[in-house]
């Protein structure tokens, strides 16, 4: 089995309901694992290329049978999205950060005199936190 | 006695309306005597959900097919085990499981707090009972366990065959304890949410409960791929399939939550933040379920196909919504007591593992959800398979390793460049050297293994250099001998040196992961009794097939004898199996272990007349680790959630700080 037929049938999807690829399939009286194995054999016996040999299972069988999607049109929102909300988050950290700089508004009745022994214990304890 | 069952849970799912209602009504009226009846309607809960599971137990143990959930996934010839196993693996039993899961660690929940938190506890009980609502209300009323068929059947139909198998009876009771257990913070955080606390109290006071459903989450998902691994038997043990992701994406989200809440008691920063995440991490675990019960997509590991759906989306919607405008609400007691002063620092480090975590864990949502919205939007339906998720993740978990390194050693506030000298110098130096020798040994072709095993180096020396200079440093202090004072010094801090330890698995599994998944050798041949075959090195004789039948299965296993180097080190096995109650048919695949590499033998198929038999060899190179790199993080868990007296004393004092408020506040 060369690299390459792997490789186009990591690519494609098992239509049997098993949701693995044509290579990871292996369930028994699969019906349709062997057929596309078959197939992509064919295929790559005319010489074809992995992105001809996948667009020519596209057009045959749908575009469900990719294992991945495409990277053109709206599927590329698939691709972009998980980095665009990476980098925006990161984004928003650095500006969200800038902004805690300002002086924090002292709220809540919660917010002892300086010289409540509680809140010397609990500053004592944070302190020994840190060292440790 | 199966109507005590069914009565049991209608009970139930009204002691729990009325727990919620009476913990709200005493929490606003200040009367703890309504609060008290609400918490005593919990441990009723409790009790009847254990009833009933009692009662479907006791019915699955004496075959009583007159039951239809009996009936479905269990028969007279099960081994006893599965039996008991089949509690969990249908869709009714499953989420009476989850419901008894539940309702007990709500029980533990109100045990531990019988004396502490007052204000917070009365909206603990309505969070957790309002769950535990939703699923009773499931079992009451959509998928009832106790239905009777109408006419008793003679015989079960038999649990799945691809659920007969020991690792599944522990998987799914691991998850769902780490699912249900995600539960516990997530009702303290709303807890803190509706009465304002929102000091580190339910941080402190969760902790061991997050790092319990942190730790069983952990379990599930290796015990799932361990289980993908052994049975489904192509020779992988994660596909990236919706049911997989289901489990992982919780437990990304839990991870993160586990980091991020350490920034809040250090440094008072990020409480808006860890809220986002203990309820990101519940509806994720809710949202899990969903997916497994859901039936919205199809998996490997989904075995049940049910019109739970809209309930799900439902409850998930009014779980958001409600916490949202909570903390909409709440928005100005959320705010940061403190700045970040840089991002080269402990802090910075932080955000950025937190970053990374939730940032996979929506690369994976997305691409779960995505053919939905394709075929929403297109109308053509799509996969995102494997080669989507791998492409995508690799890159941000090689970023998450590289902060593994740099997140526990970065000082916090402000990182000086002697600091980081100090700290990253040999790393750096360890993880090139690494890097440059497993090029230098022709290790070429998958660069991102190897960026993957260098950055494990990396982490590894920053791990081993803390631990060296914590040992030196006691030795020099105290005099004491090295082995002496490193084990005081994880006695010292277990928390800080168990997280170091569930870094060193965490690196494992990467290794493991990264080294099956690059340098995977496999070769499929049909072949006749006498044939060898060489693969990676090994020569694989097929010796003849053995037959053996029983009243429950009847197998085929093909005798394949092992050579490497001119000399027999094994016989190995592969195996057919003919479920004949379900007429299935499964694979059993024959494995042969060791520290470098695991021969993976499958039984493709055997055709009598010909004699003919089909071989699939799998060399997967350091699976092992991952499973190494799992149990490691397990000691590191223990050893981080034992106690120390300077952890009692933080939560005795913050507690303090919190009841005097209390009493300014009731006054």
């Amino acid at each position: 089995m060369s690299a390459s037929q792997t490789d186009v049938e990591e690519s494609l999807t098992c239509q049997c309901g098993c949701g693995l690829t044509v290579h990871a399939c292996n369930h028994l009286q699969c019906p349709s694992r062997g057929p596309l194995q078959n197939e992509i054999a064919e295929q790559l016996a005319l010489g074809k290329t992995k992105p001809e040999v996948l667009s020519y299972f596209a057009g045959k069988y749908g575009e469900k049978i990719l294992a991945a999607p495409t990277t053109t049109g709206f599927n590329l929102i698939a691709w972009i999205m998980p980095f665009a909300v990476v980098f925006l988050a990161a984004v928003l950290i650095v500006v969200l950060t800038r902004r805690w700089r300002r002086p924090a508004p002292v709220v809540g009745p919660s917010t002892p005199a300086d010289d409540d022994p509680e809140l010397r214990a609990r500053l004592d304890a944070e302190l020994r936190g840190f060292d440790a | 006695m199966i109507e005590l069952g069914a009565l049991a849970l209608r009970l139930a799912l009204v002691a729990a309306v009325y727990a919620v209602l009476a913990a709200v009504a005493g929490a606003r009226l200040r009367r703890t005597d309504v609060v008290a009846s609400s918490r005593a309607a919990a441990y009723a809960v409790n009790g009847l959900v254990v009833v009933a599971t009692a009662v479907l137990l006791r019915a699955l143990l004496q075959h009583d097919f007159s039951l239809e959930y009996v009936a479905a996934y269990s028969s007279s010839t099960l081994p006893t085990q599965y039996v008991a196993a089949a509690l969990w693996g249908g869709q009714q039993g499953s989420l009476l499981f989850w419901t008894l899961l539940l309702t007990t660690m709500s029980t533990l929940v109100h045990l531990q707090n019988r004396d502490r938190n007052q204000a917070l506890m009365p909206y603990v009980t309505t969070t957790l009972m309002t769950t535990a609502i939703f699923f009773l209300a499931l079992t009451v009323f959509v998928t009832d366990p106790f239905e009777r068929l109408p006419v008793p059947a003679r015989e079960g139909a038999d649990l799945n065959p691809l659920l007969q198998n020991y690792w599944m009876m522990i998987h799914p009771p691991s998850l769902y304890l780490g699912y249900v257990g995600c539960s516990v913070p997530f009702a303290f955080g709303m807890a803190a949410l509706v009465t304002g606390r929102l000091g580190d109290v339910w941080i402190r006071t969760t902790r061991r409960w997050t790092l319990f459903a942190w730790f069983f989450l952990t379990i599930g998902n290796l015990l799932g791929a361990r289980w993908a691994y052994e049975v489904l038997g192509w020779g992988g043990y994660w596909a990236w399939d919706p049911v997989e992701n289901a489990a992982f994406m919780p437990w990304l989200a839990c991870t993160a939550f586990l980091h991020s809440v350490m920034i809040q008691e250090k440094r008072n920063m990020l409480k808006m933040w860890n809220m986002v995440l203990v309820l990101l991490t519940f509806t994720l675990t809710i949202f899990g379920t969903f997916l497994t019960r859901g039936g919205v997509v199809s998996s490997v590991h989904s075995f049940t196909q049910s019109g739970l759906g809209p309930f799900f989306i439902g409850f998930l919607g009014v779980v958001i919504a409600v916490s949202v405008a909570l903390l909409y609400l709440r928005r100005p007691l959320l705010r940061s007591e403190n700045e970040i002063d840089s991002f080269l620092s402990r802090e910075g480090a932080f955000l950025f593992n937190n970053l990374l975590l939730v940032g996979i864990a929506f690369a994976t949502f997305w691409g779960t959800v995505f053919p939905v919205i394709s075929e929403a939007v297109r109308g053509i339906k799509i996969t995102v398979g494997p080669p989507f998720f791998n492409k995508v993740n690799t890159p941000l978990g090689l970023a998450l390793l590289f902060m593994i390194g740099v997140g526990p050693v970065i000082a916090w506030r402000r990182s000086t460049a002697r600091n980081l000298r100090r700290n990253f110098t040999i790393p750096i130096v360890a993880g090139v050297l690494t890097g440059v020798a497993l090029l230098g040994a022709g290790l070429v072709g998958n660069y991102y293994a190897i960026v993957c095993f260098s950055l494990a180096a990396f982490v590894i020396a920053t791990i081993v250099l803390e631990f060296y200079r914590g040992t030196r440093a006691r030795q020099a202090l105290m005099g004491e001998p090295p082995a002496t004072a490193l084990v005081h010094l994880v006695n010292k801090n277990r928390r800080r040196y168990g997280g170091y330890i569930i870094h060193v698995g965490v690196v494992l599994a990467f290794v493991g992961i990264a080294a099956s998944a690059a340098f995977r050798v496999e070769e499929q041949r049909t072949m006749r009794a006498g044939d060898t075959v060489e693969v990676g090195g090994f020569a694989l004789t097929y010796k003849g097939m053995r037959q053996a039948d029983n009243p429950h299965v009847a197998s085929m296993l093909a005798e394949i004898e092992v050579a490497r180097g001119g000399r027999v080190i094994a016989t190995m096995f592969p195996e057919k199996r003919f479920y004949k109650r379900q007429q299935q048919p499964t694979t059993e695949v024959a494995m042969r272990t060791t520290w470098r590499e695991d021969l993976y033998l499958v039984l493709g198929s055997y055709d009598q007349e010909s004699g003919l038999m089909t071989l699939q060899a799998f060399i997967n190179p350091l699976v092992i680790w991952i499973w190494i790199g799992g149990i490691v993080m397990v000691l590191g868990t223990v050893v981080s959630v034992l106690p120390t007296a300077a952890e009692q004393r933080a939560l005795a004092a913050a507690l303090a700080v919190e009841e005097r408020g209390l009493a300014v506040w009731s006054e």
